[in-house]
């Protein structure tokens, strides 16, 4: 990795500081809400996802539609790098800044789930595959920011994950390996979680690793 | 080809749905400044866009400062400095966060030049690019290129949206930067006024194609706009390099792009007058005289 590579993922750090760090701070707050009663516990769940949910969308029409947009990706290519180079930043420099929420704020939904005694551990799996998942959707969430061309793709591109969500917690949910021991003292780690986490991550190699293969061989970037 | 020239184009093509640049050359050595020159819709910044490899021609070979475009564009990019007009800081982070960002990419970055340029162009660092005016904007991006020291410098109507003094301003910075007669300049724009005052290569293009390019002083010394009188019943006779002629009753207005005495000794005695034509003048009689004779 070269030396303006480097820089340009410290850029995105340094810009998108405050973002990120209220980003953490909600997501623990929304847990320790979580923790306080049932409708606590109703109210830091909504925080919590809408939180890591706002987190992935802010990052992707900020950092990179954004850029284009109003024109500070012009800035970014008239230095020293290709445009493999540029994708490569953008890739790892938005994750980091997305996994600083996503550890604070899974981080902070494990230690709920297997350190309080009012919820049960069963409900582990379930939450463990909800925190891929987040991962995974904002994985999407950067391909498709940074292949598509146009404002109406990227914000169907964010519309469609952000209706993933939804769409994951009620088919998983519902699946009888996760559900039917979901509100029990023990978790089950069965071969459900285990297809459902393995496609999770396929999903997130793909969608990490693509924009490799495609974004950075395009012949016009702007 | 030899590689010292700083920017080579030959047979660039480059196909858009509505527009294409076609057939493209363009040659630019080390300490010239290439004036590029043409209306909106011409493709001035297309053509500067592929030559910083920004997007990748359809045919034809690019090379900057003997790197090839686009393949070797990082390698190139290192010692050439692109500003656009259109071309935005990044909003949340301040001039000053901006010149750290540049000195830590270039070796070659001069603090001390750019304080003196954060003065003259009466830029504050502490600033918010998301809060510098349109005109700020221009001399920020401009003061980042101009402080690395860049062999090439690629300017995308450089001077749009500043007032006359900060043209001025930036104008005689370019003209510094020129001392070092090892530096180049590319620069496109539609003011004239501006091309005139710096570049010593004028480069005319219009609808996608390279109308003319050539020494200024060649373009100033060969166009002239001759008035005649003709007496009534007299007729003008078959005169060569006649770009346009105007009739008005018995006064005519010939426009030439190689004038000489041997053409005004053709007129005979009925010329009133030979003026010197101004480059916006020229580029316009040009960019006509090469529509119509393409049939545009």
């Amino acid at each position: 990795m070269n030396v303006v590579t480097r820089k340009l993922i410290a850029k995105e750090l340094y810009v998108n500081r405050w973002f990120v760090g209220g980003g953490a701070i909600s997501a623990v707050v929304s847990v320790l809400i979580a923790a306080t009663s049932k409708t606590g516990f109703n109210i830091g769940a909504l925080t919590w996802l809408t939180t890591i949910i706002a987190t992935g969308v802010m990052l992707g029409i900020y950092g990179i539609m954004n850029e284009r947009k109003e024109h500070s990706l012009q800035f970014v290519l008239s230095l020293p790098l290709s445009v493999g180079d540029y994708v490569l930043a953008k890739m790892l420099g938005l994750m980091a800044c997305f996994l600083i929420v996503w550890l604070a704020g899974s981080a902070a939904a494990m230690t709920l789930v297997f350190g309080m005694q009012a919820v049960p551990d069963g409900v582990g799996p379930y939450v463990v595959l909800l925190c891929v998942f987040m991962l995974a959707n904002f994985a999407v969430v950067l391909c498709g920011a940074l292949h598509a061309q146009s404002e109406a793709l990227t914000s169907a591109v964010v519309i469609i994950t952000n209706m993933g969500v939804s769409i994951f917690m009620f088919t998983i949910g519902p699946l009888p390996g996760i559900s039917q021991s979901m509100w029990g003292p023990t978790p089950a780690w069965n071969s459900t979680f285990w297809t459902v986490l393995g496609c999770e991550l396929a999903v997130l190699v793909v969608a990490f690793t693509l924009p490799f293969f495609l974004a950075a061989r395009r012949r016009d970037f702007l | 080809m030899t590689n010292h020239k700083h920017l080579s184009m030959r047979g660039v093509r480059k196909n858009y749905r509505f527009f294409t640049l076609d057939d493209l050359t363009l040659e630019l050595e080390p300490g010239q400044v290439m004036g590029f020159v043409g209306p909106n819709g011409a493709g001035k910044s297309t053509t500067l866009r592929l030559a910083i490899g920004l997007i990748a021609p359809d045919a034809g070979e690019i090379r900057v400062l003997g790197h090839d475009i686009p393949k070797n564009q990082a390698a190139a990019k290192r010692d050439v400095g692109f500003v656009s007009a259109e071309m935005r800081l990044f909003p949340h982070a301040t001039l000053g966060w901006h010149m750290d960002f540049m000195k830590s990419i270039y070796p070659e970055w001069d603090g001390g030049y750019a304080a003196t340029l954060v003065k003259r162009f009466n830029l504050r660092t502490e600033q918010n690019a998301r809060s510098l005016s349109l005109g700020e904007h221009v001399k920020a991006t401009l003061l980042l290129a101009l402080a690395r020291r860049p062999k090439l410098l690629i300017l995308d109507e450089p001077t749009t949206g500043l007032d006359p003094v900060a043209r001025h301003e930036v104008i005689s910075e370019f003209m510094d930067v020129l001392r070092d007669e090892s530096r180049s300049i590319l620069f496109s724009s539609h003011n004239t006024v501006d091309v005139e005052r710096i570049s010593d290569t004028i480069a005319f293009i219009d609808r996608g194609r390279i109308v003319e390019c050539s020494n200024k002083e060649d373009f100033l010394d060969r166009w002239r706009r001759i008035q005649v009188q003709l007496p009534p019943g007299t007729a003008l006779p078959d005169l060569p390099n006649i770009v346009h002629r105007q009739i008005d009753g018995h006064f005519v207005t010939l426009t030439t792009n190689q004038f000489s005495e041997g053409l005004q000794a053709l007129i005979g005695p009925h010329v009133t007058g030979i003026q010197r034509m101004n480059l916006e003048e020229i580029f316009v009689a040009n960019v006509m005289h090469h529509r119509e004779a393409r049939g545009q």
